[in-house]
């Protein structure tokens, strides 16, 4: 999948990971990539700033903590986040509904 | 090991590219390794050797002046949101203290003549200095609320610096325009004033270097962002 495609809900794409819990920024990287089925192949050097940029909105908290024996940054969604994440996925589905109406329905009925 | 240099160079390449407060680097530039030497070990453990498996890493980590640019917009984001804060905090209190210090020292100002009160263009220039720390600060706090909201309306980081640093640097304009205009006025209207309690006169000149150190700041928010 294109990378510019993906800048634009890259944002979106972090909070749904973060989600389920608390993850360092490779687990991350992991997640989008696993739970994408391996379409989402950004360079991974553009989702640290992205999760800074969300960081410094308020809708992700970051410190740096010890995981697995070692020192890592990681992110949670914050309660601004959840609203942020919550609104995201109301506009995706009424988005993709009206495509899926018009796109996925076949030929459009012959007029009698 | 040959492959720890690819990451190595990789970081070092970053590193020299970037301008900014240095905490944050140290911060970006630690995550990236972070990153890359588990990226690095995901290659190996699936059977690449580690000089590969590194190549790989960085190859995935993205172009090094793709990711300065994006790395160089959070630096510059970073320092302008430091430096509106510290427009906030340093300016008001900065003119509380040299008001206390000059009702301590000398208490009310005296009319210039000692008869009739000052003329209105020097009253105007005393009202406009008197309120510029306080409109700077809360431009700077209107600045950070409404960049607070751009961001999570997906402006970018670079933007939101350039941004910031606009304000700051207006905002540090006026306020200095403002302090050297009153010294000026003053000293036209009655130099000897200006020395006229050596506390009073050192406040003033301690005010300018504040004055002249925030406008560094405010600048290099503009510098860094354009980087």
């Amino acid at each position: 999948m294109k990378s510019d495609a993906l800048r634009g809900h890259l944002d979106a794409l972090l909070l749904a990971v973060l989600d389920g819990g608390q993850l360092h920024g490779y687990a991350i990287i992991e997640a989008l990539q696993r739970r994408s089925g391996g379409a989402l192949d950004l360079p991974t050097g553009t989702v640290y700033p992205a999760l800074r940029r969300l960081e410094t909105a308020g809708l992700v908290s970051g410190e740096w903590s010890t995981v697995g024996g070692r020192r890592r940054r990681t992110y949670r969604l914050t309660k601004a986040g959840q609203r942020a994440l919550a609104a995201e996925r109301t506009a995706w589905h009424e988005f993709t509904t009206a495509i899926e109406g018009v796109l996925g329905g076949g030929p459009w009925p012959a007029r009698a | 090991m040959a492959g720890a240099g690819v990451i190595d160079d990789y970081l070092t390449d970053l590193g020299g590219r970037l301008r900014g407060p240095e905490h944050v680097k140290e911060d970006l530039l630690a995550e990236a390794r972070d990153s890359l030497d588990d990226a690095a070990a995901a290659y190996r453990d699936g059977g690449l050797a580690a000089a590969e498996a590194q190549a790989r890493a960085v190859a995935d980590f993205g172009p090094v002046d793709h990711t300065a640019r994006d790395y160089q917009g959070l630096l510059a984001l970073a320092h302008s949101v430091r430096t509106l804060w510290t427009l906030i905090v340093v300016l008001p209190l900065a003119r509380v203290l040299w008001e206390l210090n000059l009702a301590f020292w000398i208490g009310s100002w005296p009319s210039f003549d000692g008869v009739a009160p000052p003329p209105a263009w020097y009253l105007w220039v005393a009202r406009a200095n008197d309120s510029a720390g306080w409109v700077v600060a809360g431009a700077a706090l209107c600045a950070l609320v409404v960049g607070r909201v751009l961001a999570r309306r997906g402006v970018g980081a670079a933007p939101l610096a350039r941004f910031a640093g606009a304000v700051a640097v207006a905002g540090m304009g006026f306020a200095l325009f403002g302090n050297l205009s009153i010294l000026l006025a003053t000293a036209q209207l009655d130099a000897a004033r200006l020395v006229m309690s050596p506390p009073v006169a050192a406040a003033s000149v301690v005010s300018v270097l504040i004055m002249l150190r925030l406008t560094v700041l405010a600048r290099r928010c503009v510098v860094f962002a354009s980087v």
